[in-house]
């Protein structure tokens, strides 16, 4: 025989319909969002890695000055390599961006058409999809290059510039300022014939590594490097495996994978003790049927598994739709977001098993886990103890003692508070994790705007050049500096640090290193934890040379990770001949020298290319964060107080009889959670600023660079006012649940 | 015998709030007899009620049903017991609220590997057409007769009674009275009632007045009379 009870699961989620559809809608959301997340995570994850073999991407490339021979071409392979000409021309383009230029490449770094033709005649250009969308531009669209028109014909994604840097050592990419495109050979060679060729050359092992990123892909490209040198002079060599235009992306889009699941965890968690607490209600309310049942001889699994059944459907019917949802709507939504920061080639969903096990198998068993420790710790107590409703476990044989000098309304808003505590502490939980939900979403426009104004305030001079060779300038504010890059190693991952040297008495650097003393930039001190007399080791960018420092202070530089050293003590470490310099700070534009001896000039706009990229990628996520945490404050206020409200329903309605009217009882009942909820809100805050500091450290050690959390004020205010607005709306309705309950309740005999 | 009670002994509370609700209370009960227990407020009925029924554990002495002493029982076979022995009827009902009338018999049935026919007993107990109806669209005898299908349906050794008619009035009352009376005589189900109504100890077939925890009186009914013909 079916069992009986069952037919009550339907009407109980019917029953209590409003709580269901508040815990539905927000599994519905939060399954949707993850799912869709992990799938369009993974299919492009899978496009990326299959982008290798598919379009036959390079094992690295260098760069020489001149064109090379057939000779040099021929001594160069016999190192186990195949080259290929991958030559380049950089043109200015809308405002003030630089286009990076190929031909149409058929062997290495094939290009991905998305969408239009590729260019076939010397008019016209393909170009990048995430530098046209950053820059406007369509297909059609007519652009000017170097005083010639081009029709843009086709969109495209270049697998070498999955993520758009610039130069590998560049901090961020910024689609805005930098693209790359095809335009046809003809073109390339003629109409473009004035503008200057980069030699650059592609090659692939013959050999390959089984990892392009591992131990053996670099020991390899060294051993590539030794082969090359003496062969030809290099402007550039960036083998694959620390090509940032390449990797970067691909790191990337496993590491934001950490966050949604540390979320949807949470989340669920948050979910499976207010629906505990809420069954716990229920549970009291049916004190006397769960007696009679269990009188009638039902076990007490039989019972678990009936007060465990609408939870348990709710979820299984919110995963469903939200998986559906997830690898319909959200997908493309949640791939907006990677293909807003990367320019990925095309990709086709595939089906997920992890997704599914993610939302929907595991929170099936967090939820049901919890639930059901819950329940089966209620349901041991005896039949009779439901029976007469006595459901405490230690009974307390007096009540908490309260000052009789209290006015009696204050007394009985402390006694609803005494019998609530455990609902105020889920309150008081989820304010804490709608807190950082919200102050995250809150913090990040501010934090970049402060990123951007120290950067500007701490630049070192209004004009730095890094020079190709060393060259002597008039310009009387110039300042000579040598500068190199090391590498932090921590596992897997490492980042650049730029080494500088400066000259003793520098007026562009505000601190005297002249002893020999070393000094780090603050946000590598920041980053890294890092204090006066700590000892650091920094590793040589293409090789396996260590350098040992120990810190003599911090310097405020707050845009890159950096050290500081007099420069004689930069060139004696670099073994450099003394008097050694690699470029200029100044005052003024340097205009006295060849613009070719100049590699690049550090601009302030270059320190800025992280804030802005940040913004451009993850200024619409943060949306979707503040809405979350609405979300949360939602769930657990309304769930957590209607629970108060019901299991005071009797006491309610007896107030009612004696003559309270509404708004007294509100007061009672209503005001006591109002200012739990608020208090919960203020002193969460600072729980919420040591999480989100956790949260912030671990996400950027996962980033090359370094953008400090600080928590503007304005994010504290705006959330608690978001958070008491959200609470106004949920109280206004708990207040009609109030006015509803009817005196009778009162005459119901409950023993 | 069916049923043996030998010297239940339990109380509640320690030091000075200490209370000896039973102190040693004996009796036996013959298959299908109708047991009266009857006394005072706090003689300690319902809490033997309850240890027959095995929802409480007596502090000494021990029941025996057909050769099982409940004491030996551990808390699965004692669900197990309840659930192939025993039906319950209570004094407020506890109908489970959102099962319609056929439902909250069903519930019962549900735990019988050899249940009564549900449609059945709705015609017995005179409910079956209110059967699609909730529990708070039936009137207070109705809610009773509805908990005694539920505990009857699974056709019970014993069904144990806990002041059925308390909550009602006095037409209500004896119409239940019958109706329990007639399972007794139909199903042959011993039962056991715990009542503070001296009238309805003219019905029983065996009397046990309870006072301060002991029994004052064990008596066989001689003069059983009808439930039809009772009166208060």
């Amino acid at each position: 025989m079916r069992n009986p009870l069952n037919s009550r699961i339907p009407r109980e989620i019917r029953r209590e319909a409003g709580k269901y559809a508040v815990i539905f809608l927000f599994m519905l959301a939060i399954i949707s969002v993850t799912s869709g997340f992990l799938i369009a995570d993974a299919s492009l994850k899978k496009a990326y890695d299959d982008s290798f073999e598919k379009y036959n991407i390079e094992d690295g490339d260098f760069e020489v000055e001149e064109p090379a021979d057939d000779g040099l071409i021929a001594e160069i392979e016999s190192g186990g390599v195949k080259l290929y000409e991958n030559y380049y021309k950089e043109v200015p383009s809308v405002g003030g961006s630089k286009l990076r230029l190929f031909k149409p490449r058929e062997e290495v770094n094939k290009i991905c058409l998305l969408k239009g033709d590729m260019p076939e005649n010397d008019s016209e250009i393909a170009l990048d999809r995430l530098y046209m969308k950053s820059n406007s531009l369509s297909l059609g669209d007519e652009l000017s290059l170097g005083g010639r028109e081009y029709r843009i014909t086709g969109i495209v994604a270049l697998p070498d510039y999955s993520a758009l840097y610039e130069n590998v050592s560049d901090f961020m990419f910024d689609t805005e300022m930098f693209g790359v495109g095809a335009v046809t050979a003809k073109c390339f060679d003629g109409a473009l014939g004035k503008t200057e060729t980069h030699y650059s050359y592609s090659w692939k092992y013959n050999e390959p590594p089984a990892d392009h990123f591992g131990a053996e892909a670099a020991e390899q490209s060294d051993e590539f490097l030794r082969h090359l040198s003496g062969k030809c002079e290099l402007m550039n060599y960036v083998p694959t495996c620390r090509n940032s235009a390449i990797k970067f992306s691909g790191n990337d889009i496993g590491h934001d994978r950490v966050m949604f699941m540390v979320m949807l965890y949470m989340l669920i968690v948050i979910i499976a003790f207010v629906s505990a607490v809420t069954v716990t209600n229920t549970i009291a309310k049916e004190a006397n049927v769960i007696g009679t049942l269990r009188a009638s001889g039902y076990t007490k699994h039989e019972l678990i598994r009936h007060y465990m059944a609408a939870p348990i459907i709710v979820l299984l019917i919110a995963s469903l739709i939200g998986n559906i949802l997830g690898y319909t709507v959200m997908k493309e939504y949640m791939a907006e977001m990677y293909l807003g920061s990367y320019s990925l080639v095309s990709y086709k969903t595939i089906w997920n098993a992890d997704a599914f096990i993610d939302t929907t198998i595991i929170p099936f068993i967090i939820l049901a886990v919890i639930n059901y420790a819950i329940l089966a710790s209620k349901l041991t107590l005896s039949p009779l103890k439901f029976l007469r409703r006595d459901l405490k476990r230690h009974q307390r044989k007096k009540a908490f003692k309260l000052n009789t000098k209290i006015p009696i309304m204050i007394r009985y808003r402390l006694r609803v508070l005494f019998q609530n505590i455990p609902g105020y502490i889920m309150i008081f939980a989820g304010m804490f994790f709608a807190s950082i939900v919200m102050i995250f979403s809150l913090l990040f426009a501010p934090l970049l705007d402060d990123f951007d104004k120290n950067t500007e305030k701490s630049m070192l001079a209004p004009h730095q050049y890094i020079l190709k060779m060393p060259v002597e300038t008039a310009e009387e504010s110039a300042e000579k500096f040598a500068a190199g890059n090391l590498k932090i190693v921590r596992g897997d991952f490492s980042e650049d640090v730029s080494v500088y040297g400066i000259v003793s008495g520098s007026r562009y650097y505000k601190s005297d290193i002249s002893d020999g003393k070393i000094e780090v930039s603050s946000a590598y001190a920041d980053k890294y934890r890092l204090h006066r007399g700590d000892r650091i080791t920094l590793h040589e960018e293409f090789g396996d040379r260590e350098y040992k420092f120990t810190i003599g202070g911090i310097y405020n530089y707050p845009s890159t990770l950096a050290v500081f050293m007099d420069i004689d003590s930069f060139n004696e470490t670099f073994e450099q001949p003394e008097g050694s310099f690699s470029g200029y700070f100044s005052e003024e534009e340097l205009t006295d020298i060849d613009s070719r001896s100049i590699a690049t000039e550090i601009t302030l706009d270059d320190l800025k290319k992280t804030s802005r990229q940040l913004r451009r990628s993850m200024g619409s996520l943060m949306s979707v964060f503040s809405l979350l945490g609405v979300g949360v404050i939602i769930l657990v206020v309304y769930l957590l107080s209607k629970v108060m409200i019901e299991k005071n329903t009797q006491s309610i309605s007896v107030a009612k009889i004696l003559g309270y009217n509404s708004s007294e009882i509100s007061g009672i009942y209503l005001r006591t959670t109002t200012i739990v909820t608020i208090a919960s809100m203020i002193f969460c805050l600072p729980f919420v600023t040591l999480a989100l500091d956790l949260v912030w450290r671990s996400m950027m050690m996962e980033y090359a660079g370094w953008l400090a959390p600080v928590v503007p004020f304005s994010a504290y205010v705006k959330t608690i006012l978001l958070g008491a607005a959200t609470y106004i709306v949920t109280a206004l309705i708990l207040k009609r649940k109030i006015n509803k309950v009817p005196m009778d309740e009162a005459l119901k005999n409950t023993e | 015998m069916f049923i043996e009670i030998s010297d239940i002994k339990k109380h509640f509370g320690e030091g000075e709030s200490r209370v000896e609700v039973l102190k040693g209370i004996s009796f036996e009960l013959e298959k299908g007899e109708f047991c009266v227990l009857l006394g005072p407020s706090g003689s300690g009925k319902s809490t033997l009620l309850n240890i027959i029924g095995g929802i409480d554990r007596a502090d000494s002495g021990y029941i025996s049903i057909g050769g099982e002493k409940t004491a030996d029982m551990n808390e699965k076979a004692l669900t197990l017991y309840r659930r192939k022995h025993l039906g319950y009827i209570f004094q407020m009902y506890n109908l489970i609220p959102n099962l319609n009338i056929k439902e909250n018999i069903e519930v019962g049935a549900y735990l019988s590997d050899s249940p009564l026919d549900v449609d059945d007993i709705l015609k017995t107990l005179g409910l079956y057409e209110h059967r699609h109806k909730l529990p708070n669209q039936l009137s207070g005898g109705q809610q009773q007769r509805t908990a005694i299908g539920r505990a009857i349906v699974k056709n019970p050794d014993i069904l144990l009674c806990d002041e059925p008619t308390g909550a009602l009035d006095y037409n209500t009352s004896k119409e239940i009275l019958k109706l329990i009376e007639t399972v007794n005589q139909k199903y042959g189900s011993t039962i056991i009632m715990v009542t503070h109504n001296d009238a309805i100890k003219n019905m029983a077939d065996r009397v046990v007045k309870l006072r301060d925890g002991v029994i004052r009186k064990n008596t066989k009914n001689e003069n059983k009379i009808s439930a039809e013909e009772l009166d208060w």
